[in-house]
């Protein structure tokens, strides 16, 4: 079904990040807002992306915002590095999705709500750190790269889970002995976004405890975040609920802590 | 959302939070309709991974529940929480608990009629004292021996010795059960369930279709458990008679188990005993008695009285019967198969050591069995993905592997519906060597078709 060749050949033909998204980073790394939003305003496709980000209810703007340098700016250095990050993660993206019951809108809109809450979290949390609000940006990559590697073999994964409680994460990692978060990273690694991100991200899988404590408590608030999310009622119907396994009692002790900063009653 | 059906209980296990109107979109009354449908006792929601629900969540799954319950008779409800969350729904539902609550998936399949593992030792507590009755009797109408502690006191200083138990039951509640004909396979015998009063409705709950092509795949024993069975009637008596009739066609027994005969005129008895069908006190009279079984036929296909060939409506599908297995065989094993030939032929086994087998039939607008021949090493590897390990267990391996089988069955299902072919499968059956193989195929002409993976020798046999 998925052979260690399959994902071999996945990886390879991943293109290197775009000049354009690379020097964007650049200066926003340098800290200048300015000249990143000129050289992102050369890329019409993100420039349409970040419109239609930043523009959605879920960021709360009461007038709606055209131009990049006011998006730039609304958004501030980790804000806008976070946006551009979630931008390049939807060049993995299929014209077409078929094993999940997606569009581009509702994978826009799943980026979005992701994106906001977890700055809401990271306020909560005390922390204020660009590579660290930028790593929710690769959560759902794996979605992509699930429906990369299952799409072909949708019938046959549906009749597997028709008799053995099984996610893609652990088929996966039963044919290959490598896990969606593991080819998260190796494109991280390949776009050379910061390690951090990619270490936060592995421990949102829930099941790769990290030996960094704050790593691993941000994971947790990542994997419930996730979840939160993957429970609405637009993405439950897309077929993303089960996608991976929900680690209950991975993110026990930081649930109530949620709960209520999400106000859940 | 689909169900994972494990010991004939249909599970959803939904994941995260149920606070709102989330529960149609986890689950719709189609989805389990169509698990109702695959004859399971029980549909259930499993609230393992749900990390918060509220009444607004739950309230959709209740409303499907109940359609569900009064038009397939199935136990329907929750299960897989903790005592916090069984106290949740208690309060939600004070006046109105009409579905089920199991506080773990094992604990469900006590009270399923499916499960084929009796005997344990339970001890078990409800605050309700009727509660704690019906679940007693339930318990010991399935074969197991319920021990029940009349206070909290005397459960948990009970439940402190744990190794006495197999199983300790709190937490959970016994809503409407079902009380449909069951069926499950023990070994080769199919043991069907039957409660109350049988009368002329016996012909409906019976699935006759499901019962013929188990006859026709090669079980012989058909075991009717009928502990709770208060009375039977004169239309109840002719159904058992004929379907005794059509069975000695096979060389098929039925046998009756645990039927009394306070409320049922003992004429009946031995009308039915004329028609030849055997009454035991005890399940174990037979299932542990070998000698008797295969006597019975259990372990032994006897001549089947209308010996049928493949036919040419089964041969031009066969490349489609083929493609199924190949593919499944080749996603557990992450390994490309090769067909070395194709012949016609009753079933030949070259080297019979080291091997085991497993059947599917199916049975609608055609009709036939397919039979898989597995070195132990491929049968190993092809379960690897299903256990996440790997096991010398052979029981465990069949079992698996049966799991296997039904997903090429399933396969088959799906390829033939493209063609606009419809079929149902029967349960799947296990061999642990090739001579019970044997038994079942005698000189039965079929399909066979040799395959390799990785060098190992696989052998599919297509018959009817």
């Amino acid at each position: 079904m998925i052979t260690q060749e399959k994902i071999d050949f996945y990886i390879n033909k991943i293109p290197p990040a775009p000049i354009i998204l690379r020097e964007t980073i650049i200066l926003l790394n340098a800290g200048d807002l300015n000249k990143a939003a000129k050289v992102a305003q050369k890329d019409p496709a993100l420039n349409a992306y970040l419109k239609n980000l930043v523009n959605k209810p879920i960021f709360g703007f009461k007038s709606e915002v055209h131009e990049m340098s006011q998006i730039f700016g609304i958004l501030g250095i980790s804000g806008s590095q976070q946006a551009v990050y979630n931008y390049m993660i939807t060049l993995l993206s299929p014209a077409k999705w078929h094993l999940f019951k997606l569009k581009a809108s509702t994978f826009y809109e799943l980026q979005a709500k992701l994106s906001k809450r977890w700055i809401d979290i990271l306020k909560h949390l005390n922390i204020n750190d660009k590579d660290t609000q930028s790593a929710i940006t690769l959560l759902p990559a794996s979605i992509i790269v699930s429906e990369a590697l299952f799409c072909d073999a949708k019938e046959d994964v549906n009749l597997l889970r028709s008799v053995h409680s099984l996610d893609f994460n652990t088929i996966l990692m039963r044919l290959c002995h490598v896990d969606l978060f593991d080819i998260c990273q190796l494109i991280a690694s390949k776009w050379e976004m910061p390690e951090k991100i990619s270490l936060i991200l592995q421990a949102s899988s829930g099941i790769k405890p990290q030996q960094d404590e704050q790593i691993n408590t941000l994971g947790k608030w990542m994997h419930l975040l996730l979840f939160y999310e993957l429970s609405q009622p637009l993405f439950i119907e897309a077929g993303l609920n089960d996608f991976i396994d929900f680690q209950i009692e991975y993110v026990s002790d930081i649930y109530e802590d949620f709960a209520q900063l999400m106000d859940i009653a | 959302m689909r169900a994972v059906i494990r010991n004939g209980i249909g599970i959803f296990t939904p994941q995260g939070f149920l606070d709102g109107n989330q529960g149609t979109s986890f689950l719709s009354v189609e989805d389990i309709e169509l698990t109702a449908k695959l004859n399971v006792d029980m549909i259930l929601v499993s609230l393992k991974k749900v990390v918060f629900f509220n009444r607004n969540g739950l309230d959709p799954f209740v409303k499907m529940f109940l359609k569900v319950r009064l038009a397939h008779h199935t136990i329907v409800g929750f299960c897989d929480y903790d005592s916090k969350k069984f106290d949740a729904i208690c309060k939600f539902y004070k006046n109105n608990l009409t579905f089920s609550l199991f506080n773990t998936e094992e604990t469900a399949t006590l009270f399923a009629l499916s499960y084929k593992n009796k005997n344990k030792n339970i001890l078990l507590f409800n605050d309700d004292k009727s509660q704690r009755a019906a679940m007693a009797i339930e318990l010991h109408d399935n074969g197991h021996n319920p021990i029940i502690a009349q206070t909290k006191e005397e459960f948990l200083a009970k439940s402190a010795n744990k190794d006495a138990y197999d199983v300790i039951i709190q937490d959970t509640y016994l809503g409407h059960m079902g009380h449909k004909i069951a069926s499950r396979v023990t070994g080769n015998a199919i043991i069907y369930t039957v409660s109350s009063f049988l009368d002329a409705e016996i012909g409906n709950s019976f699935n006759i279709t499901y019962h013929n092509n188990s006859l026709n795949v090669g079980f012989r024993l058909f075991i009717f458990d009928a502990y709770k069975v208060v009375s039977m009637n004169v239309h109840a008596l002719n159904f058992f008679s004929k379907l005794s009739s059509s069975a000695a066609e096979y060389n098929a027994t039925i046998c009756f188990v645990g039927m009394t005969f306070e409320k049922t005129p003992q004429t009946f008895k031995e009308t039915l005993e004329d028609a030849g069908i055997m009454f035991y006190e005890q399940m174990d009279d037979i299932l542990l008695n070998k000698e008797l079984l295969a006597e019975l036929g259990a372990s032994s296909a006897a001549t089947v009285k209308n010996k049928r060939v493949i036919n040419k409506g089964t041969v031009t599908e066969l490349p489609n019967f083929i493609d199924a297995t190949v593919a499944t065989i080749e996603m557990m094993t992450n390994s490309k198969a090769i067909k070395e030939s194709v012949q016609i032929t009753s079933i030949q086994v070259a080297n019979k050591t080291d091997k085991i087998a497993s059947s599917i039939g199916f049975y609608g607008d055609m009709d036939g069995m397919i039979i898989l021949v597995f070195p132990k090493e491929i049968a190993k590897k092809s379960c690897e993905l299903l256990i996440g390990d790997t096991t010398d267990d052979t029981e465990l391996i069949l079992d698996t592997l049966a799991e296997l089988v039904n997903i090429v069955g399933g396969k088959i299902k799906t390829l033939l519906s493209d063609h606009n072919i419809h079929v149902d499968i029967t349960l799947p059956r296990t061999y642990p060597d090739i001579e019970s193989l044997l038994e079942i195929t005698q000189d039965r002409k079929g399909v066979q078709v040799d395959l390799s993976f990785d060098n190992d020798k696989f052998l599919f046999f297509l018959t009817r």
